[in-house]
């Protein structure tokens, strides 16, 4: 025991002689500050573009978070997985239309078209978070069933539009034609 | 050995088949967004199940494929004439007998229906005769 005593009292003391409070003050200020910057690294983010999806998807195009997300191709509104909800259900308080824009999406993890229902949540005032305005293959007013600036909301009991979703229907046979 | 060929012979018969087989996929993304996809409808559109009011009614034919949704469709006639064949099928419970074909299918779409509804109501009220007169030309 008494070994073990004169063998960390000597450790103690040499450490003593050679390191300051300061100097440990300033490495461990060094540990910190280094740690933090650490995501601001170009590795964390090429680690990002490789986190994979629910879909099997790498990257952007497979976090239901963000606009690049694969079934958002078509979407123009607030992303719902923003707003209290999921890319496929409704923040709470808010309810689904039942009549809704219908589109085709590419899944670049399986490289099939999905038809794609994009379903508006309906009830609250508008969410204002994620913004997603990608339009692809949308079509201009004079074809309604091809047009995503009119309001959805309009089958459900109240029409002020809250979010939208972006619910799998079944794969396409083939990708819509407007493209 | 010889079963095998048969299933193989039936799958490749399915596969190959034409506009036929785009039918419930031209039904979601064209019909579904609004009549959604067990034809019920909404508050605010009709049921497809109601077309079953106007089996036999004369008109009844020739008013499902004028409606707006169908004749408006961005489809081809002969994807529209398999549309409404399996629609026709699916929501009256029997095929329209003949089947629609994509010739019929472009003369009806040139004549548009003013007010769907009206002609409507007139169509179911008619039990028998020809009510073609009705609507037949554009105004």
């Amino acid at each position: 025991m008494s070994r073990l005593d004169r063998w960390f009292e000597g450790l103690t003391r040499q450490s003593a002689r050679r390191l300051s409070r300061r100097h440990w003050l300033s490495r461990f200020g060094g540990v910190l500050v280094g740690g933090a910057t650490l995501p601001l690294l170009p590795v964390a983010r090429a680690a990002e573009d490789n986190a994979m999806g629910e879909d099997g998807v790498r990257g952007r195009e497979g976090d239901p978070k963000r606009c690049e997300y694969w079934r958002h191709c078509a979407i123009d509104g607030f992303l719902c997985s923003c707003c209290g909800g999921s890319h496929t259900a409704c923040p709470p308080g808010t309810e689904m239309s039942p009549v809704t824009w219908i589109g085709t999406c590419h899944n670049p993890g399986d490289g099939k078209d999905y038809i794609i229902s994009y379903n508006d949540c309906c009830g609250k005032t508008f969410c204002g978070r994620c913004m997603c305005n990608r339009n692809e293959g949308e079509r201009p007013l004079y074809h309604w069933y091809r047009n995503n600036d009119l309001n959805w909301c309009g089958g459900a009991s109240a029409q002020t539009y809250n979010c939208s979703t972006a619910v799998v229907v079944k794969t396409a046979q083939e990708a819509q034609p407007e493209r | 050995m010889r079963p095998a060929l048969v299933i193989a012979g039936v799958l490749l018969a399915s596969s190959t088949a034409s506009a036929d087989s785009f039918a419930e996929h031209d039904y979601i993304l064209n019909c579904s967004g609004c009549h959604r996809m067990d034809g019920s409808g909404s508050r605010i559109v009709p049921s497809l199940h109601a077309m079953g009011e106007l089996v036999g009614k004369p008109g009844a034919r020739e008013y499902w494929v004028r409606v707006p949704g169908a004749a408006q469709a961005p489809l081809s006639d002969a994807r529209l004439a398999a549309l409404m064949n399996w629609l026709v099928t699916r929501f009256t419970g029997r095929p329209p007998t003949p089947p629609y074909t994509p010739h019929e299918i472009a003369t009806l779409r040139r004549t548009p229906l003013r007010d769907p509804l009206a002609h409507r109501d007139t169509l179911s009220r008619q039990n028998t005769g020809n009510i073609q007169h009705l609507e037949s030309t554009p105004r």
